[in-house]
């Protein structure tokens, strides 16, 4: 198992240069200039010149790059350049209201979409099957802005049943009162591909030969789907899951941005309006590892639920 | 001879029929109204090729087919009408007073519970008994059914056993509540030669002292012959005959059982070609003569392989590769015109040979050279250019004719490209000229030009991989298991065919096959692998009549008999 | 294979529908894009918010004002202007005025401007649609093309290639989008060149898989055996077996491509100021729903909702039509 992670670590050492080359030739190459841009647009040629100067960008370009990866490596970012905020600073404040939203809309989505998927996949080929996948398809066609506009007017603004936007810097009122709108509309969102998915997963495993010799040992229909398939299916589910996890840091930055959230994901739609490289770059980088990590923890908890899996 | 036990009926089969709903289309009838009945302690046998509705018959029993599934007729058991019981009381049947075994151990298992609990699974469904009490009894079963260490296996997961212990495993489950009936789908069809004894002596075994019935489903009539007290022989849905087992086999009276009797190639005889069904179909049997083969040792040699090694390299441990040897330090001569058969179980590495020889695999070691009248080369060194003249000389027919034809490509294509890649042939028009020729003399019309794969059956695919073969006119053909995958009539035509091809054009064959009866017929010289290394080579009749080496003894000992190998237990 | 699939589509009567639905839409797309439909929706034709045609014209807001109480006085004995007013008045007369009065409704409704919401609708369909298909062509064919030489090669171009395919996917897609649209300008061109080279990753992971696959297969051994070089396998061999996977996916693509575009377009990162799509849509009837203004909302959404549903269900039938197997 040592053995099996050393070399998984060692190998994300490429895919977080590689990251970290693709940032830098984003926005060194592609982007705007970025003297002019802290500069402002009233500067002078000559501050302009000077402001390029102390970033070094009249450097040649690999030695450009060696700066950049230094920076990296030593978590130096820098501030923000519209706020003048140190970059690590925004992240830490601003991470606790992203997960604040996310870590209950993904556990609710989660114990809702199983079931239901497991439900539909029980009364397969029936009316309520066909009905569902329909209500499915309608509700993945209506843009996830629909749900939040309509859902802000009815819910808090016509019933007035929530408040319509806000946070409080306690965890247990923004639980109470400004989490339940916002986790509400989004569920109802994901909710619709989850089930569909999962809904896949799970037919998939009702075709395997094992269900066949399950039904031959007299097992009951029940017993056929909700212990055997269950358990097989919950492979791609727990795939599935780990490809969610590192989005969950990002948040729904729609949600944020709606509901006034402070939290990450419109942090950096905020820098993207404004030009404000260095928290782009430094979202971008470290949620790359994030990523990373969370798919060697998702590697090595298949030995759990897959005994076929051999790590070596 | 059997014994004598009182005729008691326990399953009774009356016009069944069953039919598939598919789409908005006609239904497909998969069996035709068949009536037959298996007797109290009695081993009955389903015979049938593919397509025969034997399969269908036996889920139809227990109600395991799809929802399409239309069923009609009397299915009496122990003196129950199955079809009209609801589902749950034919559920506590299953399992209990009648079971399974499949085909496939390795898909049939539940890849996440181990062995122990599925075991146990089955055992706890039935009878109300507790978790203690129903481990002791996986022990016992798995110490019944012969499965080494079971204190071990009873905690293993499916993917740790192999093919022969999975099988054990299935067993174990289907009697594990002592039923009445068996019901074994092709148990052994996908196992080992030498393992398929193994489990075929365990079931007779446990038929005896669970003193229940077994109703076996094969299509391979020697080990029917082996193993069951009566045969039902089935084609396309309709029973063509059934009787007692001595009888079917020394005095058949079907025209169709007398085919599939003889069309198989036998260890003891060697008739110039193999009888085929159409033979028996016209009212006279065909007169069989045997006409053993003639060796000729003075021809050139064509192909010359010395110390041929192949190995995978696979991952072991933290940066370290791990060589598996996959074929070892193999040499044979194979001479103009001559056939060169090649035996051996599954891991015996005699594929990867044949894909080696082609330079489909790259060789690790050793030297394959070919002579010509051009003179000789070292195929292991050759670049790909290098390679394409010779391409043309040495051409592989593949084992399973569902994939070795391009499902989108016309069967004109398929035949042209070889051609085209090889300049051979002025234009397009005088190639589709040369396509249809190969096409008639494989036994094909010259419009299944215009038809795709999917639209032709696995024989006459195979024909059409031969076929394209013959386009570059190769000097060796090398047949990697080219007629396991067929049923044992079609087999019989393909055979006759490579025959008729070999004399017309003096290839050379290098005929690779798992089955040693197929292999003897074929072959002038035998080369037996086990695990990567032949560990024999004679002529054809000297290995069959006096086998040096250990391995290949055990291999001959386990070949089916039929009825004169019956199961003495 | 095709003509089969064919056969079943056509018995599919959801399908057939669905399919009749898309086709509409494509037609209106090709007479916008030839400028014969909507190509004025920027004109400023009805009042501000004004009604639909079916509401009725909504309440005249001016005639709503009360007249203030009291006496109007007369000021023309301190008004500098009093002596030129008849001149005025004259000069107003000879000139001819371009300006059309605003119709008080449309028949969908109109915008803060008294923009046509029907005509905006109707293009902005246009715009969405077609940036949704082209960035989905671009990102399926760079997909499966990688997919295809990682698949097929292995080796050190499958390492390769996996390295670049971790290091697009370990950034969270929309992160990814976001840094994209950060160095890039707006407009269509840009969102299509954004959505296209962030979305690639999950055809390349599909076809790849695919290729991997077939690569062991007998008749691809069997083109090598005959000496058909490797590109000649991989495209002429291959790809006719891979086709109907790519076309799916294709399909799925135009889809969440869409549906991104309406939410960069909605931040204000997709189509420039100008243009408008249903993003930009969305982000106007935000601030009109308090002001119980629904229309353009519910027409984006339901044009949307329409053509998105549609095509989904077309792709559904077309995945059932090209592999019966699936449910």
């Amino acid at each position: 198992m040592t053995s099996y992670l050393i070399r998984r670590i060692w190998q994300m050492i490429p895919t977080l240069v590689g990251v970290i080359l693709l940032v830098f030739v984003l926005f060194h190459l592609f982007g705007g200039d970025p003297a002019e841009i802290i500069a402002g647009q009233n500067a002078s040629a000559q501050q302009v010149e000077v402001i390029r100067e102390q970033l070094g960008l009249n450097h040649p370009w690999w030695i450009q790059l060696w700066i950049f990866f230094k920076e990296v490596v030593t978590f130096n970012w820098g501030s923000s350049w519209a706020t003048h905020e140190s970059v690590s600073h925004i992240f830490l404040t601003r991470l606790p209201a992203t997960l604040t939203i996310m870590i209950p809309l993904f556990l609710v989505t989660l114990v809702l979409s199983v079931p239901i998927a497991l439900g539909v996949a029980y009364v397969r080929g029936s009316l309520t099957d066909r009905l569902i996948m329909m209500a499915t398809t309608v509700a993945l066609s209506v843009s996830f802005l629909v749900y939040i506009i309509v859902g802000q007017w009815l819910f808090g603004f016509e019933l007035a049943w929530f408040p319509i936007q806000g946070w409080a810097p306690s965890l247990w009122t923004n639980l109470a009162l400004y989490v339940p709108l916002p986790v509400l509309l989004a569920v109802l969102v994901s909710l619709a591909p989850q089930v569909r998915l999962y809904r896949s997963f799970f037919l998939d495993e009702i075709g395997q030969d094992y269900v066949r010799t399950a039904r031959a040992k007299g097992l009951a229909e029940r017993q056929v789907v909700f212990k055997h398939v269950l358990r097989n299916a919950l492979i791609p589910i727990l795939t599935d899951i780990s490809l969610q996890l590192p989005g969950l840091f990002v948040g729904s930055f729609l949600i944020e941005v709606f509901f006034s959230i402070p939290g990450l994901g419109r942090e950096v739609l905020l820098a993207v309006n404004r030009s404000d490289y260095p928290v782009i770059q430094a979202t971008t980088i470290y949620l790359a590892v994030f990523t990373m990590v969370i798919n060697l923890l998702t590697d090595v908890l298949y030995k759990l639920v897959d005994p076929r899996v051999v790590l070596k | 001879m059997t014994d004598s036990i009182p005729d008691t009926t326990l399953l009774c089969v009356r016009d069944l029929a069953v039919e598939f709903q598919v789409g908005r289309e006609a239904p497909h009838v998969a069996v035709r109204g068949i009536s037959f009945a298996v007797p109290a302690e009695r081993t009955v046998a389903l015979v049938g090729e593919s397509g025969s509705g034997k399969s269908v018959s036996a889920m139809a029993i227990l109600r395991l087919l799809p929802d399409n599934a239309r069923i009609t007729g009397s299915i009496r058991f122990a003196g129950q009408e199955l079809t009209a019981l609801p589902d749950a009381q034919l559920r506590a049947l299953r399992g209990s007073a009648m079971s399974m075994v499949f085909q496939e151990p390795m898909s049939s298992l539940n890849p996440v519970f181990t062995v122990g609990d599925q075991i146990a699974e089955v055992v706890r469904v039935h009878e109300r008994i507790g978790r203690r009490a129903a481990r002791a009894r996986t022990l016992e079963l798995l110490e019944e059914v012969g499965l080494p260490d079971p204190q071990l296996r009873i905690r293993s997961y499916p993917h740790e056993l192999s093919g022969g212990q999975q099988q054990r495993v299935m067993i174990a489950m289907a009697v594990a509540c002592k039923p009445k009936l068996l019901i074994a789908d092709e148990p052994t069809t996908a196992l080992d030669v030498t393992i398929q004894k193994q489990v075929l002596e365990l079931l007779a075994r446990l038929r005896k002292s669970h003193r229940m019935s077994v109703l076996f489903i094969s299509h391979d009539l020697g080990v029917v012959g082996e193993i069951a007290d009566e045969v039902v022989v089935m084609q396309a849905g309709e029973i063509r005959e059934q009787g007692l087992v001595e009888q079917i086999f020394t005095a058949p009276t079907h025209p169709y059982t007398r085919a599939l009797l003889a069309c198989r190639p036998d260890l003891e005889r060697h008739p110039r070609r193999l009888p085929v069904v159409a033979d028996f179909m016209g009212g006279q049997d065909p007169q069989v003569r045997d006409e053993p083969r003639v060796p000729r040792p003075d021809r050139d040699v064509v192909l010359e392989v010395s110390g041929l090694t192949k190995n995978f390299r696979l991952r072991d441990g933290l940066f370290h590769w791990r060589e598996v040897p996959a074929v070892e330090g193999v040499s044979f001569k194979l001479r103009r015109g001559q056939t060169l058969g090649v035996a051996g179980e599954s891991g015996s590495g005699k594929t990867t040979m044949g894909l080696t020889l082609m330079r489909l695999h790259q060789a690790t070691a050793g030297r394959i050279i070919m002579h010509g009248s051009s003179g000789s080369a070292n195929l292991v060194d050759l670049s790909e250019a290098a390679m394409m003249p010779y391409r043309q000389r040495m051409q592989i027919v593949f084992q399973n004719p569902y994939a070795s034809l391009n499902p989108r490509f016309t069967i004109a294509h398929i035949l042209t490209e070889p051609l085209v890649l090889h300049s051979i042939g002025i234009d397009a028009r005088a190639r589709l000229g040369l396509a249809g020729d190969l096409l008639q003399r494989v036994g094909l019309p010259r419009d299944a030009l215009n038809r795709y794969p999917h639209e032709f059956s696995g024989g006459q695919r195979q024909r059409i991989a031969i076929a394209r073969c013959l386009t570059l006119r190769p000097e060796v053909l090398i047949c990697d298991e080219s007629v396991s995958a067929l049923d044992v009539s079609v087999q019989a035509q393909v055979l006759n065919l490579l025959l008729d091809l070999q004399d017309q054009f003096g290839m050379a064959y290098i005929f690779i096959s798992h089955d040693l009866a197929v292999v003897r017929y074929m072959s002038d010289e035998v080369m037996v692998m086990n695990q990567g290394r032949a560990v024999e080579m004679a002529d054809g009749e000297s290995i069959y009549r006096d086998p040096q080496n250990p391995y290949t003894r055990k291999l001959l000992d386990s070949i089916p008999r039929g009825v004169a190998g019956r199961l003495l237990v | 294979m095709w003509w089969q699939a064919t056969q079943r589509l056509r018995q599919d009567r959801i399908g057939m529908g669905a399919l009749a639905v898309v086709g509409a839409f494509v037609v209106m797309i090709v007479l916008v894009s030839l400028h014969l439909l909507a190509s004025d929706w920027a004109q400023e034709r009805g009042v501000h918010y004004a009604n639909p045609t079916f509401l009725g014209p909504g309440p005249d807001e001016l005639a709503m004002i009360e007249p203030p109480p009291g006496q109007m006085l007369d000021l023309t004995a301190v008004d500098p202007l009093a002596p030129h007013y008849a001149d005025i008045e004259r000069r107003t007369r000879a000139l001819a005025t371009t300006l059309k009065p605003r119709i008080q409704t449309l028949p969908f409704g109109g915008d803060r401007y008294g923009r046509d919401v029907l005509k905006k609708a109707i293009k902005g369909a246009q715009v969405s649609i077609v940036v949704g298909l082209a960035a989905a062509l671009v990102a399926t064919f760079i997909g499966s093309l990688l997919g295809a030489f990682a698949g097929f090669f292995g080796g050190l171009i499958g390492d390769s290639l996996e390295w670049l395919y971790n290091v697009f996917t370990s950034v969270p897609y929309i992160l990814l989008i976001f840094a994209f649209a950060a160095v890039s300008g707006r407009g269509i061109a840009s969102v299509i060149v954004i959505l296209g080279l962030t979305g690639w990753t999950g055809v390349y992971r599909l076809i790849r898989a695919e290729y991997l696959k077939h690569s062991t297969r007998e008749y691809v051994r069997a083109a090598q055996a005959i000496g058909a070089p490797p590109l000649t396998r991989m495209f002429v061999h291959i790809l006719p077996n891979v086709s109907h996977v790519i076309l799916v996916q294709l399909s799925l693509n135009v889809v969440s491509f869409i549906k991104a575009e309406v939410i960069l377009s909605f931040l204000g990162l997709g189509v420039s100021v100008d243009s408008v799509s249903w993003g930009t849509m969305l982000n106007e009837a935000q601030s009109e729903l308090i002001l119980g203004k629904w229309w353009q909302l519910a027409a984006a959404t339901l044009f949307m909702a329409v053509f998105v549903t549609a095509f989904s269900q077309f792709t559904d039938s077309l995945r059932d039509a090209l592999d019966p197997k699936l449910r």
